[in-house]
């Protein structure tokens, strides 16, 4: 059993049309939430020592401008809007998914990124600048291996045709954009109503 | 308890004493900082920098003893330190010695026979062999006079097909190469400079500017019909604002435009400056949008391919060396001594820079200071290739400005001649040079690698033959738990 938790994720991304439909109707929710955790926080992780320990040649990265905190909300926050976005539109669009499916789905397929880029730091560091296309080219392929398990998550998870998934993932990238515009104004509101409130707390504080 | 007590007091004291020494030497650091100095970082943040050069003298007419001047607008100075400044409302060329002492000054020549006046001339320049040219915008002319101010040739408003019809031949600035070729910048052309022979017959345009246009126009201009399109701007090249010539014959021009504001012309009128620099070589990448970018009105071309652009608007001198990384800047407009009203033109006197300010008719000589001098020294010893001096002088300059990035890579270019890889990797990082930290990190590679051959390919073979035998180990262990299972 125990081994088979750290080596299912594995076996899910070099076979993601048998994994995800266990992994929709076979597997252990429980055991997958959790797993789904892990690798998000690995992703986190990789994300963080990225800008801070990759070679050189290859990390450009203002040290006073970096901070933890945001890069875990860059990988957090994208994953949730995502889900989010996935959720509201295959509810419409009779996809069969729960939200925990998708959610599962989703973390699932962003083991590449962990897998390849993690070596990648280590490796950054002892490459020169023409060595660097290998960097690049392999950030690339873990790209595209994302998008495929995403795909074939969203399909196997909603059950739905080729045509039908790719058109979800349009359009679901176009309600995180929505997302995103409706969160700015939401908080950008906030703060104005926050800073009216405050003015006329100094104002009645300064004549009284 | 009490014992203990009092230890906390102790330890206390101590850090207060800490913090308080720390807060002391950071006052120390900051008064030694100049205000108006400054530099740019990797990052684009403005940095403070100590002075590189501070405003010494002020000249104007009557110091110099010439009665005012009115509304001078060039200057140059000849390879013996002769000042000619060009005194466009007196209509006038006035030659200085470097004391600023009166030698002689031009106000008329003879032309066929008859004297006549500089009519508000606009620019001069002066060949080695100290033949003058001053092109006399009123009488739409460049006028040539040789060392003893007597006329060589006039050259007149030229005829060409390559010119419109209605053309006005308005010089305002003109430069002479070693081949006595003269490139004239006349006001309305927009293909370049003008290219006149040794004999003055008019060959071609040199280098237009590119022009640079948003997308969203074009769009626009895409859609609309030919009634409409005549109503819109046109796509124009626009015009150079000042130019000066190299020792090799490369021509500097500025412009004020969008971008792309230097540049160097080759023969062809190709660009060819070195953008080496973290920003490209163009004034301020910061300022209020109130005040707009910086608009360069005068380029003055030194030894070393150092080069100094002057910028009219805040009144700044910034100086590049020839790979494109800014040096130092000085210089501003108010009423204090080093700065100025309307600053026009910018000359170099060996190391001195003159500023000609045209409102107040003053000329201001600006000195270098150590750190200046230091830093000068270090690009001009770099750019001959004798890394030895440039490593020390580079060395100096950052001890008295840790801020200034491009000077580590000069160390680290000097270390890696000097075959100390690892340090220079260290120096290039602190310069953010990518190509110069993977030239050093390959050599330091391949000299690590050749020292430990023989203990990294004996751990190579050992882990081999190790993970040989856990494989065979595992085989014989494996085969009966497979079989197990099976069972």
């Amino acid at each position: 059993m125990n081994s088979e938790l750290y080596k299912y994720p594995f076996y899910l991304i070099m076979h993601p049309f048998n994994g995800y439909w266990e992994l929709k109707y076979d597997r252990n929710q429980k055991a997958s939430i959790v797993i789904s955790f892990v690798i998000l926080f690995l992703l986190a992780v990789t994300n963080i020592m990225q800008s801070q320990y990759s070679g050189f040649v290859v990390n450009l990265v203002n040290p006073n401008g970096m901070n933890s905190f945001m890069e875990i909300l860059y990988v957090v926050v994208p994953v949730l809007f995502w889900c989010v976005a996935n959720w509201s539109l295959t509810t419409l669009m009779d996809g069969e998914g729960k939200f925990v499916d998708i959610f599962t789905s989703t973390c699932f397929a962003l083991i590449p990124f962990v897998i390849i880029q993690l070596p990648w730091i280590l490796l950054s560091n002892f490459i020169s600048l023409q060595e660097t296309a290998f960097y690049h080219f392999s950030s690339s392929i873990a790209m595209i291996w994302c998008v495929f398990l995403l795909f074939v998550g969203n399909m196997t998870v909603h059950q739905y045709t080729p045509s039908k998934t790719i058109g979800t993932i349009i359009l679901t990238i176009a309600a995180m954009g929505f997302m995103a515009f409706l969160s700015l104004l939401f908080f950008s509101l906030i703060q104005q109503m926050l800073a009216f409130i405050s003015v006329i707390y100094q104002e009645l504080v300064l004549r009284s | 308890m009490l014992k203990g007590r009092l230890q906390t007091k102790v330890y206390l004291f101590i850090a207060l004493c800490c913090l308080i020494s720390m807060g002391m030497g950071g006052t120390i650091a900051k008064a030694a900082e100049d205000a108006g100095s400054y530099n740019y970082s990797f990052w684009g943040d403005t940095v403070a920098a100590p002075a590189a050069y501070k405003a010494t003298s002020l000249w104007n007419g009557e110091s110099m003893g010439i009665g005012p001047l009115k509304e001078p607008s060039d200057l140059h100075v000849t390879a013996d330190k002769q000042i000619y400044l060009l005194d466009t409302g007196n209509n006038r060329v006035v030659i200085l010695n470097q004391q600023f002492e009166l030698v002689r000054m031009i106000t008329s020549y003879v032309h066929e026979g008859k004297e006549e006046m500089f009519q508000n001339p606009q620019g001069l320049f002066v060949t080695d062999e100290k033949q003058l040219f001053v092109a006399d915008t009123g009488n739409q002319r460049v006028v040539h006079l040789d060392q003893d101010d007597k006329l060589v040739k006039v050259i007149e408003s030229p005829e060409s097909e390559l010119l419109q019809d209605p053309f006005k031949f308005e010089p305002v600035r003109v430069v002479v190469d070693k081949a006595q070729r003269i490139y004239v910048m006349a006001a309305g052309v927009f293909d370049g400079f003008m290219e006149f022979n040794a004999n003055g017959e008019f060959t071609s345009f040199i280098g237009a500017n590119r022009v640079f246009f948003s997308p969203v126009e074009y769009f626009w201009k895409m859609l609309s019909t030919q009634a409409q399109r005549s109503q819109m701007v046109m796509f124009t090249p626009t015009e150079f604002s000042n130019l000066d010539i190299n020792d090799e014959g490369f021509l500097y021009a500025t412009n004020s435009q969008m971008q792309n504001n230097v540049r160097k012309l080759n023969a062809r009128g190709g660009d060819i400056l070195r953008e080496e620099g973290y920003f490209p070589p163009e004034g301020d990448i910061r300022f209020m949008k109130a005040d707009g970018p910086t608009r360069l009105v005068d380029i003055d071309v030194a030894d070393s391919e150092i080069y100094a652009i002057l910028d009219a608007n805040r009144g700044r001198i910034f100086t590049y060396n020839g790979d494109g990384h800014f040096m130092y800047v000085f210089g501003g407009l108010g009423n204090q001594l080093g700065e100025f009203h309307t600053p026009v033109a910018l000359e170099r006197v060996g190391d001195d820079y003159l500023i000609l300010d045209k409102a107040l008719g003053e000329i201001t000589v600006f000195q270098s200071t150590e750190y200046g001098r230091t830093l000068n020294e270090a690009v001009r010893a770099y750019y001959k290739g004798d890394e030895e001096q440039a490593n020390t002088l580079f060395h100096q300059t950052i001890n008295m400005n840790a801020n200034l990035e491009f000077a580590y890579a000069g160390i680290g270019k000097a270390l890696i001649r000097q075959g100390d890889y690892g340090e220079a990797m260290k120096y290039f990082k602190q310069s953010m040079d990518q190509k110069g930290y993977s030239k050093a990190f390959l050599l330091y590679r391949k000299q690590v690698l050749r020292e430990h051959f023989t203990a990294i390919m004996t751990g190579m073979l050992g882990l081999v033959i190790v993970a040989l035998l856990i494989k065979k180990y595992r085989k014989k262990k494996g085969g009966r738990q497979v079989a197990s299972i099976e069972q």
